[in-house]
């Protein structure tokens, strides 16, 4: 007689996000998991998450301090013991 | 369809090497950086410059000109990590300027260990840390990051189906969602997730535990999914 059984959950969802934290930062610790397999949300949620970290990495510094700070600076090293600086460029 | 299945394999400065570091030596009392330890694999953020070790050799010898030279190639990276991490423009440009001025007092202490670059970003890093101690770190660590409300708790509806971000997000929308992170999320996040400093490093800049920093990133990727999600609802409404 062949018995049936329901696929055996290991994991619930709030007990995977739980855990989360540790798997991101785990080598192994997402790929194939086993939760995954059987749960879109908290697939979608993972791709969400490492969407946004590699989204993150490819930030780029891109701001400029205005001009007034080198001006502060500037005046600031010279009140400084050591190098003199020149004035403004002309 | 979400993007990148791909794990997440943090891009890593070369940053310092620390060993046990009393958090006031750090935090408080040493604005510049530690000796980072031999330069290797992040040369993406850290590329030479041309010009630059030269700037650095006159600069340490009182080459006024040099050190304007190293303000000049160096302003964005240093100005835009203070505006990340701050998220406010006046105190970016006046801690931008303790750093350079903590710079012009040290650079005679830079070995060449590191990248110049590597070196001076930790500077910075510090000299923003200093600032938000003298503030009481209310803005660094409290309430929400160790405190969190049960809104950061797990979720069962997180991942609906027809709002992933799936490539969706741009630069300028990404930036303002991290401005509105609660400032405690921001640090971890920009020091994680931008600038590549390991959890080791961060737990000991911010003087908590690894496993601490490690739950407040998540829980500023969270956030941050949570306000991307919002606004993408609000263009799809408008």
């Amino acid at each position: 007689m062949i018995v049936l059984r329901a696929p055996e959950k290991t994991m619930t969802c709030a007990e995977f996000q739980e855990k989360l934290p540790e798997l991101f930062e785990s080598q192994a610790g997402l790929d194939g998991h086993d939760h995954l397999k059987s749960c879109e949300n908290c697939a979608a949620l993972v791709r969400d998450l490492e969407y946004i970290a590699s989204q993150a990495r490819l930030l780029l510094p891109i701001h400029d301090p205005g001009p007034a700070v080198w001006e502060n600076i500037q005046q600031a090293i010279r009140q400084e013991p050591g190098p003199a600086v020149p004035g403004p460029r002309k | 369809m979400s993007l990148t299945a791909q794990k997440m394999p943090n891009r890593r400065l070369e940053t310092p090497s620390h060993g046990t570091i009393a958090k006031e030596r750090f935090v408080l009392m040493n604005a510049g950086p530690t000796q980072p330890r031999p330069a290797n694999q992040h040369l993406r953020r850290n590329p030479p410059i041309a010009g630059e070790q030269e700037a650095i050799d006159n600069a340490r010898n009182g080459d006024a000109r040099a050190f304007e030279t190293l303000y000049a190639m160096h302003k964005r990276r240093v100005y835009s990590l203070c505006l990340r991490m701050l998220g406010n423009v006046a105190e970016a440009e006046d801690l931008t300027q303790e750093a350079f001025l903590q710079l012009y007092r040290k650079i005679g202490t830079f070995r060449g260990d590191s990248a110049f670059s590597t070196w001076l970003h930790r500077l910075a890093v510090n000299v923003v840390l200093m600032h938000l101690r003298r503030k009481g770190l209310p803005q660094v660590s409290l309430e929400e990051t160790l405190e969190p409300s049960q809104d950061d708790g797990p979720r069962k509806d997180i991942g609906a189906r027809d709002l992933t971000l799936s490539g969706s997000i741009d630069r300028v929308t990404l930036e303002r969602a991290i401005e509105n992170l609660p400032p405690g999320y921001r640090l971890v996040f920009v020091l994680h997730d931008v600038e590549g400093y390991e959890h080791n490093e961060i737990a000991e800049m911010l003087d908590c535990s690894i496993g601490n920093s490690k739950s407040q990133l998540h829980k500023a990727r969270m956030k941050l999914r949570d306000l991307l999600r919002t606004g993408q609802r609000k263009e799809q409404i408008a």
